[in-house]
């Protein structure tokens, strides 16, 4: 969290922006400033622009500021934000939009969050369930992270308590078929828009 | 009464003991949860980062999965509540929605009719089976024992027709129902970091310490959520460390709670699962109770 400060021209301003990662452009334009989002965020502390400047920005449409900004990723959509906003933003919809954007134009910081997301959809597809070895394996080779020798203590810790099975668990193979249609239908209806 | 019931992934391994000790509860209380054939992951609070299609459409398949079941769906996981309960109050608004998620939910021959919500367990425990049944079935009373309730944040927020307000006393009444204390705390509704513990592991550990310090005074924590449970149980060792303060405070599920009281036994709620040892608390509160006796 900090005070950026940068020169504001003309070219930087994207109008359409607003419109890119807001499910709720009207709302978002209505923002105040009042401050209560980036009070309820626990992790404002560590974000590059806390969510109330954040809105600010993107009310501006300062496209590339934003993107760049770690804001989003750190989000850890607990709703606190939603649930205090006075004027009813989307305000975590929208950090979760922002990711989206990102992960889709691929820019800005899609570092070990962006990651961890798709080695999560990737490992539900194939069994319709979470496997978190598997996640974890899957994240760590994606992500190329150092921390994979802390967390195999942790792993270590929770086998020996008998908190971790090894055999994925799967749903019968006819029913992980529907899963399947679900995502390709998801891709067919995204790719369309 | 007989509910399906959905417990999520974290609950077949990670958690499992909230599963476990959930089941026992609920049987000693005179009902039934019955799992749902096939549920599938509810996408946590990570598959909408990928898609907002998706991140609906994998809740409507349980939802139209429970709705053939013709029975209350009820899940334990604030995750897959809040995610489910998510899709189907944004196709009741949203005409357009409901189509598409319709044309997903046909590719996989599957109907939403959006008929059936999902309930959570506290929900169920609270308002169905009551605080008096509860009470009434203790056997062993917790009298002495301090308790921090900690609720965690997905299940105390969501939208505007969200019904908080209940559920945010409602492990409150329980502990006060199986004769512990449930003492102030500051934090019972802040986030524990949920997966940033794993991707940006300095701010997760910073969330839990600030967590975990103020919990001072208290014998053991009771969540209602596998991410919470693991992250206040998991590290600790590590954050001791970190701060050069010890700390060590059990974490336990509600529902396993619930069971010490009921007199279940260790084994019969899982307790040995539990990182910080949460075996013998009740010994210890005995032993506790007879030196202030003396």
């Amino acid at each position: 969290m900090g005070e950026k400060a940068f020169e504001l021209k003309r070219e930087m301003l994207d109008h359409t922006f607003i419109d890119l990662v807001s499910p709720d452009r009207k709302k978002l334009l209505t923002c105040i400033q009042c401050g209560t989002c980036t009070a309820s965020c626990p992790t404002a502390y560590a974000m590059d622009y806390t969510p109330r400047q954040l809105w600010r920005l993107i009310q501006f449409g300062l496209k590339k500021e934003v993107m760049s900004a770690n804001s989003f990723w750190l989000c850890t959509a607990c709703y606190a934000c939603t649930a205090h906003c006075l004027r009813g933003i989307a305000c975590t919809e929208t950090m979760t939009t922002l990711r989206r954007t990102a992960m889709s134009l691929q820019v800005g910081n899609t570092g070990s969050m962006a990651r961890f997301c798709e080695a999560f959809s990737e490992t539900v597809r194939r069994h319709g369930r979470l496997n978190e070895i598997e996640l974890m394996t899957t994240f760590f080779s994606k992500a190329k992270h150092m921390w994979a020798v802390g967390y195999s203590r942790l792993g270590i810790t929770l086998w020996r308590k008998g908190r971790v099975s090894l055999g994925p668990s799967s749903l019968n193979v006819d029913r992980l078929e529907q899963i399947e249609a679900i995502y390709r239908k998801v891709e067919e209806l995204e790719s369309k828009r | 009464m007989k509910y399906s019931y959905m417990p999520g992934c974290s609950l077949l391994t990670t958690a499992r003991g909230y599963d476990v000790s959930a089941r026992a509860v609920v049987r000693e209380l005179g009902s039934e949860l019955i799992e749902l054939d096939d549920w599938n992951c509810c996408g946590a609070n990570v598959i909408d980062s990928t898609s907002y299609l998706l991140s609906l459409a994998l809740p409507a398949r349980n939802l139209a999965l429970a709705e053939s079941e013709n029975r209350e769906l009820v899940t334990t996981c604030s995750s897959c509540y809040f995610n489910l309960f998510r899709a189907s109050h944004l196709v009741s608004k949203d005409a357009s929605l409901r189509d598409k998620l319709d044309q997903i939910l046909a590719a996989a021959h599957l109907r939403y009719l959006g008929q059936r919500r999902v309930r959570h367990l506290l929900d169920v425990l609270v308002n169905d089976i009551g605080i008096k049944t509860v009470a009434d079935r203790v056997v062993k009373k917790l009298t002495g024992l301090k308790v921090i309730t900690y609720y965690g944040c997905q299940i105390a927020r969501a939208h505007d027709e969200y019904d908080s307000p209940y559920l945010l006393s409602a492990v409150d009444s329980l502990i006060e129902a199986v004769g512990a204390e449930s003492l102030h705390y500051l934090w019972k509704t802040r986030c524990c970091g949920s997966v940033l513990m794993t991707t940006e592991r300095t701010v997760g550990l910073k969330l839990v310490t600030e967590l975990l310090t103020a919990t001072h005074g208290a014998d053991c924590i009771v969540t209602v959520c596998p991410m919470c449970q693991m992250n206040l149980d998991a590290y600790q060792d590590e954050i001791s460390v970190r701060l050069g303060a010890r700390i060590r405070i059990p974490v336990l599920f509600i529902t396993q709670l619930m069971g010490l009281a009921f007199g279940l036994s260790e084994k019969d709620i899982l307790l040995e699962q539990n990182i910080v040892p949460a075996k013998g608390l009740l010994h210890r509160l005995e032993k506790a109770g007879e030196r202030d006796y003396r």
